[in-house]
């Protein structure tokens, strides 16, 4: 089927999409400040599920990177594992939710929704949703790791759910979420306009740097 | 399989084209030494980078793939080996100089010493190194004026004496470098311009370094900082005596009938095998995979793998755990805008105190929030969802900035670099398994530290302080070392004081693994001055004629 008689979804069937939707929708809500859906989270992680087109961006934004050999094995490796847990995950969600509330995770209240939610990070999971979170770097340390161990295939589905909205909601827009910016603007961050304008070294964050220099050598005292 | 043809024997071959190889490399075929570098992964442009966190952090766009570069980890012998991303550095022509922070402190007088300076330490493997900081200090020199490093010399109330300042003074001020030095002043601690691989102003040709929100983590699309694959790479391309072969993954290192290292077998791009024969062989693929290629190197001669007699290689690893204190403040700290990059630094807390009840001491400094967004980032009392976490997003990323600390890991006998029984690379190999299990006096250390750290963002004025205590170490900030120790005893020690195997003499190693101790300082300005070291070693052996055939004690 193709992208436009599929109304624009690239992997998710339209219950799937209408699902992830509302459940990103709660993970970071609409409030006075746009949240998950405004962002187009769910968009974002269609492409991404859709095959290995939209894995890198070309660093000056002009479309994406094709990718060959060994590193595409890899990616359509990923990708089917997620493929799987979104699929197994979705249905699990809609089961929970019918049997705590006779329907559908969708046509649940928001209230009901976070219940259902909550439910998926049931308790006896806990543990290693904490080992998942040290994983990524994403729940904690508090501070980002000065690498990334990132292995998001070893999640279950509701911690990946909440790590590819996150994802969605700050990454560059060029990856289909984080719309208009909204991401960016609701922490103050002052980025780029676009990929290229950091390709092209035109960025720069120096107006956020401190107003007052510090001089170290007359405050030390002990200059060379 | 197509045949080609083999390349000719050549003076050295480097294997790897990082921090240490790279400096290798320049210092060798500056000096009339014609070189072949093997390099594993690919040659990558600064055209290729951009400020993208989703794909250089998230989707391993600059980190190994650990589908393809697994890796496995255990907490002790008797713990099963579970893969996990131990400790990964870029694989790729650069290595982590592409995507590093950057900061390039001198270690100290002390570091080289720490044994006679602490003693004992039960359970610890703490020796002093064979050379001392007078030994290196023209050489840290050197690195700091051709490869460009801003600072201030003198800065550093606790520096060792250096013989000539900086090359370019210190990079502008961020408001959390200044928040720390406001809370360092209070508290009476020493604090300084982190020394750092950028250009605050232009230098030798090359412009300032731009200032971008995307810098750690981030490759450099305009080649202003400074970092091997900007600086030595070219510097040594430019001789014509480097030839440089991306894409080709040694998979051992041959001997001859002597016992000398003989040839590297590697395999190119298209999948081929090829010989390159070599009168001398450097290794410089960062401690672990150094360790791992000697380890994968086996013959009747050396049945544990080269230069491994003493079952030394891949022992006595150390890792630099990172972890920090967050402060939240009322004002906007716009920490994300130095890149997590321009910072400020104390060595208040790094020579060792008795008093404190550890050994060894800390580098501090103050770090950004997010690489650079909240992708990656988040606080201990953050929820992974919901209002709350939205929030909290909101009020504290702008808000908020670390202090950092580099622990200083004890060396001990089990913690070690091995390969693993069962999981192997795409190429087939097998990878390399760590088994590690923190010593008390690095729990010790990491906990004093990051109080310390606390009380300073306290005193610059947080409304609220986080303490994030290392508990286990998962080698984060990917420092690696001493999995292939130097030393002048060669039943305690891998290398000879010139990083020349005590077995093998024309095999030298070159990144971290000779270090002996980790020391509490990011490791890479070291790693080059001593790669400078060793390579104008093996120029002047080669000069003498001595072919580098002095292995032992003392050479």
């Amino acid at each position: 089927m193709s992208e436009q008689e599929n109304g624009g979804r690239l992997f998710f069937d339209e219950h799937q999409w209408a699902t992830v939707e509302a459940a990103m929708a709660r993970i970071i809500p609409t409030d006075d400040q746009p949240g998950a859906r405004e962002a187009g989270t769910a968009e974002f992680l269609d492409r991404y599920l859709s095959g290995i087109d939209y894995v890198y961006a070309k660093p000056d934004g002009s479309g994406f990177e094709k990718l060959e050999g060994k590193r595409a094995g890899a990616w359509r490796q990923r990708i089917d594992a997620l493929r799987g847990k979104y699929a197994e995950g979705i249905e699990e969600l809609d089961r929970r939710s019918r049997a705590r509330f006779d329907r559908d995770f969708v046509e649940l209240s928001e209230d009901q929704q976070d219940e259902a939610l909550a439910e998926m990070e049931r308790p006896e999971q806990q543990k290693d949703l904490e080992q998942a979170q040290v994983a990524t770097g994403y729940g904690a340390p508090p501070e980002p790791a000065m690498q990334q161990t990132s292995t998001e295939i070893e999640l279950d589905f509701f911690p990946l759910l909440a790590l590819h909205t996150r994802q969605g909601f700050y990454s560059d827009p060029v990856y289909g979420g984080n719309r208009d910016r909204v991401g960016w603007r609701l922490i103050g961050f002052e980025g780029p306009e676009s990929l290229a304008e950091t390709h092209a070294g035109r960025y720069t964050t120096r107006p956020f740097f401190a107003e007052e220099q510090i001089d170290w050598k007359k405050e030390n005292g002990h200059g060379s | 399989m197509a045949r080609k043809p083999k390349p000719e024997k050549v003076d050295v071959c480097i294997i790897g084209a990082g921090a240490s190889g790279g400096t290798a490399a320049k210092v060798l075929t500056e000096s009339g030494v014609n070189v072949v570098a093997l390099e594993r992964g690919p040659y990558r442009k600064k055209e290729s980078f951009g400020g993208d966190e989703l794909a250089n952090v998230n989707r391993y766009n600059l980190w190994p793939d650990p589908i393809l570069n697994p890796r496995t980890y255990r907490g002790s012998n008797d713990e099963e080996p579970r893969e996990e991303l131990f400790c990964p550095v870029p694989q790729m022509v650069g290595g982590g100089t592409v995507h590093w922070q950057g900061w390039l402190p001198r270690f100290t007088e002390n570091d080289f010493r720490l044994k006679t300076v602490a003693g004992e330490v039960p359970g610890t493997t703490l020796v002093d190194w064979p050379i001392s900081y007078e030994d290196l200090e023209p050489y840290y020199t050197k690195v700091e004026w051709a490869f460009g490093v801003s600072g201030q010399a003198g800065a550093n109330k606790y520096e060792s004496p250096r013989s000539k300042g900086y090359p370019t003074p210190p990079m502008p001020t961020t408001n959390y470098a200044r928040k720390f030095h406001e809370g360092c002043n209070e508290l009476g601690y020493d604090s300084f311009p982190t020394p750092m691989a950028a250009l605050s102003e232009p230098y030798n040709g090359r412009p300032a370094t731009a200032l971008s929100a995307f810098a750690q983590q981030h490759g450099d699309p305009t080649g202003t900082r400074s970092s091997a694959l900007s600086v030595w790479v070219p510097q040594a391309l430019v001789t014509g005596r480097y030839d440089l072969r991306p894409d080709c993954y040694v998979h051992e290192i041959t001997t001859d009938e002597h016992g000398r290292a003989k040839s590297a077998i590697y395999q190119d791009a298209d999948g081929d095998f090829i010989e390159q024969e070599a009168a001398v062989f450097m290794l410089g693929c960062g401690a672990v995979e150094s360790a791992r290629l000697l380890l994968l190197s086996r013959s009747g001669r050396f049945p544990n793998g080269l230069a491994n007699g003493s079952d030394l290689v891949g022992r006595n690893a150390t890792f630099h755990e990172y972890s920090a204190a967050v402060g939240v403040f009322d004002d906007p700290i716009h920490a994300w805008a130095g890149g997590g990059y321009v910072a400020a630094s104390s060595f208040e807390f790094y020579e060792h105190d008795d008093s404190r009840g550890f050994v060894g001491g800390s580098h501090i400094a103050a770090a950004g929030v997010g690489i650079p967004l909240p992708i990656n980032w988040s606080l201990p009392d953050r929820p992974a969802w919901g209002a709350e976490a939205k929030r909290m997003d909101r009020e504290y990323y702008d808000h908020s900035f670390a202090v950092g600390m580099v622990l200083h890991d004890m060396p001990q006998h089990d913690n070690r670099v091995e390969l693993d029984d069962t999981v192997e690379d795409a190429w087939g190999l097998p990878v390399a398994r760590i088994t590690l299990n923190p010593h008390e006096n690095d729990l010790a250390m990491g906990r004093w530290v990051i109080d310390r750290n606390a009380e300073i963002l306290d005193a610059a004025g947080a409304t609220k302080t986080y303490r994030v205590y290392p508990e286990r170490v998962t080698g984060n900030c990917s420092h690696q070392h001493s999995t292939t120790r130097m030393g002048d005893d060669p039943d305690t020690s891998v290398l000879n004081r010139y990083c020349q195997a005590h077995e093998v003499d024309n095999l030298f190693v070159v990144d971290g693994g000779p270090f002996p101790t980790a020391t509490g300082a990011n490791p890479t300005l070291t790693i080059m001055a001593n790669a400078w070291r060793v390579a104008e070693h093996v120029v002047r052996q080669r000069g003498s004629g001595r072919a580098t055939t002095t292995a032992g004690k003392g050479a």
